[in-house]
């Protein structure tokens, strides 16, 4: 994301809802996991804009990988030129990392500033936003888990399908349980404008697998605010990845 | 004439179909099993007197002598990483490993030069 929202998208979005009582998702960037060069790569952005990781690499708090029992392998960072690619000690399963993205906030309909509650304290959004990226790198024997420190998840609720297009549930955990009210897309990244689905009490949605290539799911949830004297809401940007493989050549 | 347009249209095919297959390795070369991840071939062989695997990148055989390898054995809820030594070629062993059935395989070569990492999951059947 850009130091500042972009004001046209954010003023679209306060122009479609009352932003004074309604919980606002101001921002549509996220990170997700992709593969750069055949290594794993920590990617921020949305759509084709794979912007400057290396720049917000300290902002990760957290980054991991697990085997096919879900238990922790040894992953971290590493800056390699332009990007951020993650080495772990053995063959994950499955990579996850989380971003707290700081603290916006905003007056009506002006620009988001980088400011909590206390120093603009006639805000009428103030959001805490935070990113989370999970990755299915290998065959899963059990279903996905809800991780450590994923506050908002998106587990399939099944096999991960061989080809495009097969409907697949995925559900939206918060806090390791299924929430209603999460806006999913299915492809943030080369559909990134795409109309959301809304998760239902059971915290699922259904959606056509979309890539013999790259998935990159996102969903959206905006949860209470854990420190109302700071912000008003917090957040909560999640993605799921997995590939589908092509044909053998 | 008809011979020549015949010979002409099978080499038109040829031509046409090259690049379907232009990554040639995707079978077992040494009678184990094969894991493709993107277009790098992993091939596992259980032996017994151990595990080999042979590596294949974008049809190239890795020089196993410039790689470390690892392969991370998860069964009954446990896991077990055992280092490989480079052989000759692209091969590298693991000796005295056993796979019991059920186990997910999880392969890890790094280029000891780059520090890329190469790796796919093998389901033990």
């Amino acid at each position: 994301m850009k130091r500042k929202f972009r004001l046209s998208r954010v003023a679209a979005v306060a122009a479609a809802m009352t932003v004074s009582l309604t919980a606002v998702a101001a921002e549509a960037h996220g990170i997700w996991f992709a593969q750069r060069a055949k290594q794993l790569a920590l990617i921020y952005g949305i759509g084709a804009d794979d912007l400057d990781m290396v720049k917000r690499l300290p902002q990760v708090e957290k980054i991991a990988a697990y085997d096919a029992d879900y238990q922790p392998i040894k992953a971290a960072a590493r800056v390699a030129g332009p990007i951020v690619l993650v080495d772990s000690d053995a063959q994950p399963t499955v990579l996850a990392a989380v971003m707290p993205y700081g603290i916006w906030s905003r007056v009506g309909t002006g620009e988001f500033e980088k400011k909590t509650l206390q120093e603009m304290p006639n805000a009428t959004v103030s959001t805490h936003n935070i990113k989370y990226a999970v990755a299915i790198v290998g065959p899963l024997t059990k279903p996905l888990a809800a991780l450590p420190g994923q506050t908002v998840q998106i587990v399939p609720a099944g096999p991960i399908p061989a080809t495009l297009g097969t409907p697949l549930k995925y559900v939206v955990l918060y806090n390791g349980k299924p929430v209603a009210g999460a806006k999913v897309i299915n492809d943030m990244v080369n559909d990134p404008d795409a109309k959301d689905v809304e998760t239902g009490a059971d915290g699922a949605v259904t959606l056509p697998v979309r890539n013999q290539g790259l998935n990159v799911i996102r969903a959206v949830y905006v949860g209470p605010s854990d420190q109302p004297k700071l912000y008003k809401q917090v957040e909560h940007t999640a993605t799921l990845t997995f590939t589908l493989p092509h044909l053998p050549e | 004439m008809k011979k020549l347009a015949t010979a002409l249209c099978c080499l038109a095919a040829l031509g046409l179909s090259a690049p379907v297959f232009a990554h040639g390795f995707t079978k077992p070369q040494h009678g184990g099993v094969v894991q493709m991840n993107g277009e790098t071939l992993f091939e596992l062989v259980a032996q017994p007197a151990g595990v080999s695997l042979y590596m294949i990148d974008e049809d190239d055989p890795v020089n196993a002598a410039g790689m470390t390898a690892k392969l991370s054995v998860t069964a009954g809820g446990k896991r077990k990483d055992v280092a490989m030594v480079a052989m000759k070629g692209n091969q590298f062993f693991a000796k005295g490993l056993k796979l019991p059935k059920g186990a997910n395989v999880g392969v890890q070569v790094t280029n000891k030069a780059s520090g890329a990492r190469y790796g796919t999951t093998f389901t033990i059947k």
